[in-house]
């Protein structure tokens, strides 16, 4: 069964310990990042850049763990531990898959931010 | 910069160039006053040596003792413990505006970094990822800390050795020098080896957990970091921090109080002291002028302090080692610990400290004499030799015995500087013919053996 999108209650800590404001502006520095961090895996699998690859998977992964994106750590964290994708098919449909999670996401964060 | 800034019993008027004391106006040099504000101005952070002698001395190519000699100067005023020195990095000015008078002058040795104030503490945030960055950044703040933050792990090193932190907050996953890097970096630096540091990272699996324990982190916080966690990590390390850094400067007092080796300025540590037999060259300096016993008690304990102060700067200011520091006298020897390679360094060294010994005792006595106080002079005995040395002495009690036919005679050459009427340097046989041809010296009739120093280094 896939992850819930997001987890309320990590939003929640972290909006308790560093306050709804300071939440809203790292919602809008992940919406700014993110997309660098996935046109990222897509340069370095084209490439065959092992260590690059994993890292942006590990970035990305590390954000959405920080917001308890819960589906979003999960495809991160299948592609950092599994290594450079073999198959392009395979990696383009993770990466679309990987990408709707990211939209979703954000527009989640934002919802919630602005109530 | 603000039109006065107090320290204290201090007071600093930037635009009158002057500096007030207990409400007296001190007698402060230009190029000292110049130091202090500089300093003071970067107070934030470590002035190293090159840049107060480009700055306070633009364009001219100046020997560092003259820098020694302003420090010690503004440290005599202010508290030996208003300027702190960085080995191996520079100085740096420990007094927050407002903060309690300066203690009167003491012989204690300047405590290498500031630490923790008042529960605030300064920590820098190493990671590449900005939404991490900014998050431990913010978190870091409301438990009331100052923070300043790098995203990558060269720059981390970069700030550590140019700026005093009290933690490091260090990602693994870094671009130009990952977070193991760092470790292994800082765990080989003398002087950035204990700084606590503690990981946050989202790297899974013990591996990397352990191999971070083992490079030296202090603890390791998983990604994302649990804000009741990381306050008590950072409380908990912060305040180990204040407690070692305390001893430190106990340990310093105590061994400077207690005749046992200072080695603050050197940079070696107690352990690093070996018993061995060396040739070396030792100098003997002691308090001449009026009889300290003519003065009344209070005085004469200040005075004592003071004259050891700058006694202590002149030693360490040349790499020397203090072996015992007892009232009225000082024995120091160069070349026991780290002797340079060719001997004749080492006599050189002494003798610079010898000459610098000249000059602060000059600047204690102008302000003396400015008070009407009775005059004082700096006598000094310099011998080269073997020596037996190493640290010595009762299960409560050690010294760092310093053993030898040279110690003998630069006691002696003391004892017959201090009954000359003007300052003297006196300086064995041995170690004047070695200088030959690199130091002015005059050839004495009495004492027979010895020549007087009375220039500098040529």
């Amino acid at each position: 069964m896939a992850e819930p999108l997001l987890d309320q209650a990590v939003l929640q800590d972290l909006s308790d310990t560093v306050g709804a404001d300071f939440v809203a502006e790292l919602v809008e520095t992940f919406a700014a990042e993110a997309p660098a961090m996935l046109a990222e895996l897509r340069t370095t699998q084209a490439a065959g850049a092992a260590e690059p690859f994993r890292r942006a998977a590990h970035s990305l992964k590390s954000n959405a763990h920080t917001f308890g994106a819960l589906r979003l750590v999960e495809g991160a964290r299948a592609l950092e531990l599994g290594g450079l994708p073999t198959s392009a098919a395979a990696f383009a449909e993770r990466m679309a898959a990987l990408e709707a999670d990211f939209a979703a996401t954000l527009a989640r964060l934002r919802e919630v931010q602005h109530g | 910069m603000a039109e006065v800034l107090r320290f204290g019993g201090a007071e600093l008027r930037p635009a009158e160039r002057a500096l007030f004391v207990g409400g007296q106006p001190a007698a402060l040099g230009s190029r000292a006053f110049d130091v202090l504000m500089l300093l003071v101005e970067s107070r934030e952070r470590v002035v190293s040596k090159g840049e107060l002698l480009d700055r306070v001395w633009p364009g001219l190519v100046v020997e560092e003792n003259n820098l020694q000699v302003q420090v010690s100067a503004l440290r005599k005023l202010l508290g030996a413990q208003a300027i702190a020195t960085v080995p191996g990095r520079g100085y740096q000015f420990t007094l927050a505006p407002g903060a309690d008078a300066p203690s009167p002058p003491r012989a204690a040795a300047a405590v290498a970094a500031p630490a923790v104030r008042g529960g605030s503490a300064r920590v820098l945030v190493a990671d590449d990822n900005k939404v991490n960055r900014l998050l431990l950044a913010r978190s870091l703040q409301l438990l009331g800390h100052q923070v300043e933050s790098v995203d990558n792990g060269r720059l981390a090193l970069e700030r550590l050795r140019r700026e005093p932190f009290d933690l490091l907050l260090l990602d693994l996953e870094m671009p130009d020098l990952d977070g193991f890097a760092l470790l292994a970096r800082l765990r080989d630096d003398p002087v950035l080896s204990e700084l606590p540091v503690v990981v946050t990272s989202s790297v899974e699996g013990v591996a990397a957990v352990a191999r971070c324990i083992e490079l030296g982190a202090e603890d390791f916080l998983h990604k994302p970091v649990n804000p009741v966690l990381l306050k008590a990590r950072v409380g908990s390390l912060l305040e180990k921090k204040r407690l070692r850094d305390e001893q430190k400067a106990l340990l310093a007092k105590l061994s400077a109080a207690e005749g046992a080796p200072d080695v603050g300025a050197t940079g070696a540590t107690i352990g690093a002291i070996a018993a061995g037999n060396v040739m070396a060259t030792v100098l003997v300096a002691r308090l001449a002028g009026d009889a300290l016993t003519d003065l009344p008690a209070d005085e004469a304990i200040e005075l004592l302090g003071a004259w050891a102060t700058l006694m202590v700067d002149a030693v360490q200011g040349q790499h020397g080692l203090v072996a015992t520091l007892a009232g009225d006298t000082i024995v120091a020897a160069f070349g026991t610990l780290r002797a340079a390679p060719d001997a004749r360094e080492d006599m050189a060294s002494a003798l610079r400290a010898a000459t610098d010994m000249a000059e602060l005792t000059q600047l204690l006595a102008h302000e003396r004499r400015a008070e009407g106080r009775a005059t004082i002079t700096t006598a000094v005995g310099i011998a080269s030799g073997p020596l037996l040395v190493g640290v010595a002495g009762a299960a409560r009690r050690a010294v760092y015995a310093c053993v030898g036919a040279a110690v003998e005679r630069a006691t002696e050459l003391v004892a017959a500087a201090s009954l000359r009427p003007e300052a003297c340097v006196l300086v064995d046989e041995a170690t004047a013919a070695a200088l030959e041809g690199r130091v002015t010296l005059r050839k004495l009739a009495r004492p027979a053996r010895c020549r007087a120093l009375p220039t500098g280094l040529a």
